[in-house]
């Protein structure tokens, strides 16, 4: 299991590294003071495992996640910030606090071995599955199949999600070249639609398609779409 | 937000002041004015002219006065001092009014005498009665003054312990910072096994730097020595944590170290300025320390680079609050902090008290 430890005190990698010292089946590929390092260090030794310190010089572990297109396995490493962590509406992710306790760290280890193991971080051919996105003070992990619609808004994309509506820090025309393509359509100039997520689809005038999602808003297909739409959705 | 602010709110003038005021000088004006009617014959619009404008007189006269006790602090002072300003202030109030009275009558009356004063003290000769006019008046401004001290030296001592308590309480909770508390530990973990010299080190400073924090409940003001003496052990643990990144200078006049000052002050200015300037920049920086004697002020500043471009926290962060708050209860407006972020990339803190 590559593992890649993030913490800005080299005190506190040291004690990490010899906490882990312990799991042979953990390996440490590398360490990072800050998130600059530590997104340089991902894109290059793509980790399964990330240990990660919330306040650092320079952004904080979420801000390094938001930053992230294949996100790792995340453990968070914190002195008092468990409170921000629960807050959020983070499910895939585990924390330990320092100092960090043997034992938990044993549990966090056998946790992250028991789950299926996901392709790793190093497949940046494979489409997104989720994203991070860190909209102001609230993070969230997005799975994007349970998304219905990606709105433009600038250089900024507004997802559907349940009753979310989190914004991204990316353009719409950055994310569609990393979506799955079985999945995700692209409806006109401003819109990507989950495919999974319409209900049904009228022909307007001049050839456009009027496309109704399920729980959601009525999505215009653009004419130059609609041969591709129509070729798309006879295959499905 | 203003590149300089000064930290903390003003506290409010209370209705009840601006209530006894209006009637004081209302009861003042109608006792004088009636009484020059009844007794002197005067008419009422002669009478409301002179009374009248020496009633709202009064009131420009106590309000400067008050305006300039409380901007210069003078509650603050002690007794003897301050007995002599407000002494010197009801001489100089009762003056300027004596006069004005004078001028008033002179050009209603035609004489300097107010006519209630030449009819109580008929049979003494002119310059005798305006000598019992001035009396008159002195006691009008010294009993104002003396009532007005009063209650504001019971007002403050009453807010003094219910904030020095509140703040007190406050100050322990924020200076048990759980952030530096268990980061410290965690790397003293660490130490315990490579470098166990340091770590015994660490463990003492660890201990002496809480059993200060937590007699600072106690004790209002410490030496600066005593301070300084606590903030070297919190550096020294922020040392082991941020190692080359924490560089600091001191340049402490050896005149300063004997001031009084609150207990946990520049542990807070330095705390703030690692947390907010040197463990904030990758590369860390220096943090600089100073402690002069200005006339018969103390001023303790910290200096810290910070990150740029990020925009400063709301005013300021609730430490530097609360200890602005607590240097204005000890020394009243002889007591301040300042936070200077007029430079992008550096927080200048100054806190200043009587020496």
């Amino acid at each position: 299991m590559k593992t890649l430890l993030v913490d800005d005190e080299p005190l506190a990698r040291r004690e990490l590294r010899r906490l882990l010292a312990a799991f042979p089946s953990v390996q440490i590929v590398g360490e990072a003071s800050n998130i600059d390092e530590a997104h340089e260090c991902i894109e290059a030794l793509s980790p399964d495992v990330v240990f990660l310190d919330i306040q650092m010089p320079g952004g904080t572990g979420f801000d390094l996640l938001a930053r992230l297109d294949h996100v790792p396995r995340i453990v968070f490493t914190t002195a008092y910030d468990q409170y921000a962590i629960k807050a959020f509406d983070v499910n895939a992710l585990d924390y330990l606090l320092k100092p960090v306790e043997p034992q938990r760290l044993a549990a966090a280890i056998r946790k992250i071995q028991e789950t299926a193991p996901r392709e790793t971080a190093s497949s940046g051919a494979l489409p997104l599955e989720q994203l991070f996105i860190k909209d102001g003070p609230r993070c969230w992990f997005v799975p994007l199949r349970q998304v219905s619609l990606f709105t433009s808004e600038g250089n900024y994309v507004r997802l559907h999600w349940g009753q979310e509506r989190p914004l991204l820090g990316r353009s719409l025309a950055a994310l569609e070249r990393k979506l799955d393509q079985k999945r995700f359509f692209r409806a006109n100039r401003a819109q990507i639609v989950n495919l999974d997520f319409i209900q049904h689809v009228e022909t307007g005038e001049g050839g456009r398609l009027h496309v109704q999602l399920r729980d959601g808003p009525e999505i215009e297909v653009s004419r130059r779409q609609a041969r591709e739409f129509k070729e798309r959705s006879t295959i499905a | 937000m203003r590149p300089t602010a000064n930290i903390g709110a003003v506290r409010k003038t209370s209705p009840l002041y601006w209530a006894l005021q209006l009637v004081g000088w209302g009861f003042h004006f109608n006792a004088q004015a009636s009484g020059e009617v009844v007794f002197a014959g005067a008419t009422w619009s002669q009478a409301t002219m002179v009374w009248g404008t020496a009633s709202v007189a009064g009131i420009l006269l106590t309000q400067t006065f008050r305006w300039t006790a409380k901007r210069r602090g003078w509650l603050a002072l002690p007794p003897y001092p301050l007995f002599a300003r407000v002494a010197g202030s009801a001489l100089l109030l009762a003056a300027l009014s004596h006069l004005l009275v004078m001028s008033l009558s002179q050009i209603v009356y035609g004489t300097p005498v107010a006519p209630i004063m030449g009819s109580f003290y008929e049979r003494l000769s002119e310059s005798m009665q305006l000598r019992n006019q001035f009396i008159q008046i002195l006691v009008i401004y010294a009993s104002w003054l003396a009532l007005y001290m009063a209650f504001a030296m019971q007002r403050r001592r009453q807010q003094l312990s219910e904030q020095l308590q509140s703040t007190q309480l406050r100050l322990l909770k924020s200076q048990l910072n759980p952030h530096f508390l268990f980061n410290a530990l965690n790397g003293l973990r660490s130490l315990i096994e490579d470098e166990p010299a340091r770590a015994r080190d660490a463990v003492t400073q660890l201990a002496r730097t809480l059993r200060y924090t937590l007699a600072s409940g106690d004790e209002d003001l410490v030496s600066l020595e005593r301070e300084l003496e606590m903030v070297e052990d919190y550096l020294a643990l922020e040392s082991m944590r941020l190692a080359e990144r924490l560089g600091v200078e001191r340049r402490i006049e050896p005149a300063a170290r004997a001031s009084r000052v609150p207990t946990m002050l520049l542990q807070t200015l330095v705390e703030n300025a690692i947390k907010h300037g040197i463990a904030a920049l990758k590369e860390g920086g220096t943090l600089r320390i100073e402690a002069r004697i200005v006339k018969d002020e103390l001023r303790l500043t910290v200096t810290n680079p910070r990150p740029r471009g990020i925009a400063a926290t709301d005013g300021a962060g609730v430490g530097l609050q609360n200890a602005a708050e607590r240097l204005r209860l000890l020394f009243g407006a002889r007591g301040g902090l300042n936070l200077d972020l007029s430079q992008p990339d550096r927080a200048v803190a100054e806190a200043r008290m009587p020496r």
